[in-house]
Parts: structure tokens; C-alpha cells; sequence
């Protein structure tokens, strides 16, 4: 039986961040990746851009980790290989190719899936996800071909594939469950900024609506709508979340909610087992919750947090939460806790006429808790440091709602 | 031509001289902003910009540049051999 000091389960951004970090801080100690995807570490986040999709960015760039880089930091890859089975008193991991590891440390970083459309018919071609390598080479395919598409879901990977789509010319139709597009994480100010975009751009909107039936035979090549609305289509683009499959994870006694539950520090209710990245349900300390998020940043840098706490640092996990994308000559981002409620304070800062519009989250104890920005993400980093100092809010209201006010005046000196 | 924005360091004792950052190449994710706010911030145009090319120090320049998701940073030793990527 093979023995590892720090085995990691998962090969994307907080594996390989975690990995590099033991690395650093222990020359000799055995570290084995079990990946199921037959890659080395690429660029997950790159997949649903445009740019890399017409070849603006060279294929090749994806490559995040060369060959020579597992070998020369000693970090053995089990590619193509699924963890099946933990067995926690023993600590070992049996593959779905039969063999079992030992472990000291275990550290789950199994990241997630596209969530399926639960429809008959889903296993036709043109019906595409986003979230893995093998997916996104499906895509390219798919959209050399079509004519009409349509996208699912009101988030950024409609968003972004929106974009593609409609960059290479295709007829492109938004279908969304929500009353406007990223209810209710945005106000309906934010969202008419990004569905006129996204309409300027050629893409028809359809609301409060949803797919009840895939029409052609092996390939898509409509849907029926829930309102009776026929809409022809050679390509369908879902992005609809992202699911954790986690029996095996429960099986072994580890606390599981939608992701896999985990302290501050990234460790799970059983000794020795740790988590990171998108599977982690971890304990915000800033958001004073239990959070799982799906994002890049995110996952790397837990991805370093988890590794020193593996090495024995005992030191919490603490960031606030942000992501940004591009699309249609709009920049968006969300930053912390965005959830709005009655007792939530919103200081707006700039407007849909200057197309350029923040709304600032306050919490109940005069505290930043989030922010979303549209075309402002210059104010992002000064508006998470505000979070981080645990800013109070009262008397500078009026400052934080001047767009041109520099924010960064208000730092601590 | 590459849209490219070079960035002059002076840090005593560090061998890092130069931060390049391809503005084609950046998708404004700010992993570079989460390792090292002090050196990186956004700017209106979702890119990142380097504020003050002094702030850190060699090691954490290297893992911003190491943490970008799409290459998008090059560093440059004093005889300006490129040092990441490598």
C-alpha cells in the first residue's frame, strides 16, 4: 500500500496551491494528488472566456503547471482516477481503479459539477455544459455549428457564454427562472444595466420561464417553453450551479450539508481530514456564516490556508469573498455578503445613467458586509479593506455615495 | 500589438526589476489583488494595475504572478531575463 504524508483529493487551483504550499515548507515529505480528470492543473477560470474560445488566447496558455513541475517538486499525480471510498479509522482512500493510499493528512478538495438539467432528453448532442476541460472542447464544436442557441440560468456563466455566442454570431436566447437577471443577489437597477447589455448585444431575454421539453432527435434542436413558447435551437448552454457529489465523503462520518461542513480553519469534524476550495462549506469569519463559494480566488487562497494549517499552523481562514467578470463592454463584480433584507442599509454610489453603479450592503451594526459594482471594480479593493477594518458607516454616508469621492480616504491612518 | 503596461521596481535588495502586465491577457480575476493588495489593484476597465511596485517582497511578487489564471504577469530580473513564468 502506498503511504502519504499529505494526500489531496481534487487537481484544481486549492490542490495545487496546497500542494505547493506543503512543498515550500516540507522538502521531503511524500504528497500525492488524486485527480479524475486525465489533465494536469489548467486554467478552470479561463473555459467559459471569449477570448479563449475564438483563440485570442492561445490554447496552450491554459497549461497553468508543466509536466517537469510535479516531478521537480516531488508531488505525484494519480490522474484519471476517482476517489471511491474514505475509510476514516484506517485512514486510506481506496481509487476506482482498485488501489488503496494511506494518509496522515487528507485533504478534500473535490471541487464540483455542473448541475444537470433535469429534463428528458438531456443526453442529446448541443446540450453543453462549462465546467470541466473535456466540456469546454465540446462547446468549441458544438458552436462551429449552430445557428440559434439558447442559454439557461442567470448567472455568470450565461453571462459570459452570452457573449461567446453571440461573438461568434449565433442567434442567442437567455432563459431564466428569476423576474430579472441575477435575482436576488442584484437590485433591478444593476440588472436592467446588464440586460440592456446583454439585448444591445442581440441576445432575446425571456423571464419567469423555463424549459418543460427538449425537442429533436440525437441533437437539440428546440425547446418547449413553460408558457407554450417554441424557441429553435441547435446549442444549449446550462448554467444552472454547481452540485458536490459527496456520498462516498458522508459515507466515511464526514459532516456534509451541500458542500463538505468545515471550521475556520478548513478542518472537517474528523481529525487529520481537512477541506478547500469549491466543495468547502467552511465558517466565514467575516460574514459570520457558513458559506460555500465557487470561486477561483477563492479556492486558491484556501487552498494556501488549508496547507499551513495541515502543517500544523492554527491559523484561521479569513478573506472577504469576491468575484468579477467581463462581457458586453460591462465589468461586474460582488464582493462579501450581498443578500439584501429590511434591515440591510444600501448606500448606491454612481447611477444607470453614468453607467457606472455600486450599491454598498450595511449591516445592522453599521458595518460593510458586501457590495456589488457594475463598471466600478476599481472601487472593489478599497471597499473590501473597508470590510476587513470592520468600518463604521454612520456620518460618511454621504461620501460613500459620491462616485468620484476616493475611497480609499477613508482607510484607517 | 500587445497591450502591455510595464511597471519599474527599486526595491533594495530584491532581484525583481520589472512587473509586465498583458492587459489582453488579463481577465481581472484579482487572484494577483488577493496575494498582494498592497502591489495590485483593479482598474475601471476590470485589469489589474500595479500601484506601488515596491510594496512586497520578491517571494510574495512571485506567487502573485504564479497565481494568475492566465498568465497574465511577467517578472523581470535586473538584467531583464524574464523570471516568471519561467
Amino acid at each position: 500500500m502506498q503511504q502519504y504524508k499529505y494526500l489531496i483529493i481534487g487537481g484544481g487551483v486549492a490542490s495545487i496551491t496546497a500542494a505547493e504550499t506543503l512543498r515550500q515548507n516540507d522538502k521531503d515529505s511524500r504528497i500525492g494528488i488524486v485527480c479524475d480528470e486525465p489533465h494536469l492543473f489548467y486554467s478552470r477560470i479561463m473555459l467559459s472566456k471569449p477570448n479563449f474560445f475564438f483563440g485570442k488566447i492561445p490554447f496552450e496558455q491554459i497549461w497553468l503547471r508543466k509536466e517537469e513541475w510535479y516531478a521537480q517538486n516531488k508531488i505525484e499525480l494519480i490522474s484519471g482516477n476517482l476517489a471511491t471510498k474514505l475509510d476514516a479509522s484506517a485512514k486510506n482512500i481506496t481509487l476506482s481503479n482498485g488501489q488503496i493510499l494511506q494518509y496522515e493528512k487528507l485533504l478534500l478538495a473535490t471541487g464540483g459539477e455542473a448541475r444537470s438539467w433535469s429534463l428528458p432528453g438531456v443526453d442529446k448532442a448541443g446540450i453543453c455544459y462549462v465546467r470541466d476541460l473535456d466540456q469546454a472542447k465540446e462547446l468549441i464544436e458544438n458552436v462551429k455549428t449552430a445557428k440559434q442557441a439558447i442559454a439557461i440560468g442567470s448567472g455568470f456563466v450565461s453571462f459570459e457564454m452570452c457573449e461567446m455566442m453571440h461573438l461568434a454570431g449565433l442567434e442567442v436566447t437567455l432563459i431564466m427562472r428569476e423576474s430579472y437577471f441575477w435575482y436576488p443577489l442584484l437590485d433591478i437597477e444593476s440588472a436592467k444595466m446588464i440586460e440592456t447589455a446583454l439585448q444591445k448585444g442581440g441576445v432575446k431575454i425571456l423571464r419567469e420561464n423555463e424549459v418543460v421539453e427538449i425537442l429533436g432527435n440525437e441533437r437539440i434542436s428546440g425547446v418547449i417553453l413553460k408558457d407554450g413558447t417554441q424557441v429553435p435551437c441547435q446549442l444549449a448552454i446550462i448554467g444552472i450551479g454547481l452540485v458536490c457529489n459527496l456520498n462516498w465523503v458522508k459515507e466515511a462520518g464526514i459532516e456534509i450539508n451541500k458542500g463538505i461542513l468545515a471550521n475556520e480553519y478548513l478542518e472537517t469534524n474528523i481529525p487529520d481530514i481537512y477541506t478547500a476550495g469549491d466543495v468547502a462549506e467552511f465558517n466565514d469569519l467575516v460574514l459570520g456564516e457558513k458559506i460555500q463559494l465557487g470561486n477561483w480566488v477563492n479556492a486558491q487562497m484556501q487552498g494556501r490556508a488549508v496547507a499551513m494549517n495541515m502543517l500544523g499552523e492554527h491559523k484561521p481562514f479569513r478573506m472577504v469573498s469576491f468575484y468579477t467578470c467581463i462581457g458586453f463592454g460591462l465589468n461586474i463584480a460582488m464582493s462579501g455578503d450581498v443578500k439584501v433584507n429590511p434591515a440591510r442599509k444600501i448606500i448606491k454610489r454612481g447611477s444607470s445613467e453614468i453607467n457606472s453603479f455600486a450599491r454598498i450592503i450595511i449591516d445592522t451594526n453599521d458595518k460593510i458586509i458586501g457590495a456589488t459594482f457594475i463598471n466600478r471594480t476599481q472601487d472593489m479593493s478599497p471597499i473590501n479593506k473597508l470590510i476587513e477594518f470592520n468600518f463604521k458607516v454612520s456620518g460618511y454616508e454621504s461620501k460613500l455615495s459620491d462616485p468620484n469621492f476616493d475611497i480609499k480616504q477613508l482607510f484607517p491612518k | 500589438m500587445a497591450n502591455i503596461k510595464e511597471y519599474t521596481r527599486n526595491k533594495e535588495g530584491s532581484n525583481i526589476s520589472k512587473i509586465v502586465v498583458d492587459r489582453d491577457l488579463c481577465i481581472g480575476a484579482a487572484s494577483c489583488v488577493a496575494v498582494s493588495g498592497e502591489t495590485y489593484e483593479l482598474d475601471s476597465e476590470n485589469k489589474a494595475v500595479v500601484t506601488h511596485a515596491d510594496a512586497a517582497d520578491d517571494a510574495t511578487l512571485m506567487m502573485s504572478a504564479e497565481s494568475c489564471p492566465t498568465k497574465a504577469i511577467f517578472l523581470f530580473d535586473k538584467e531583464g531575463k524574464q523570471v516568471f513564468p519561467k
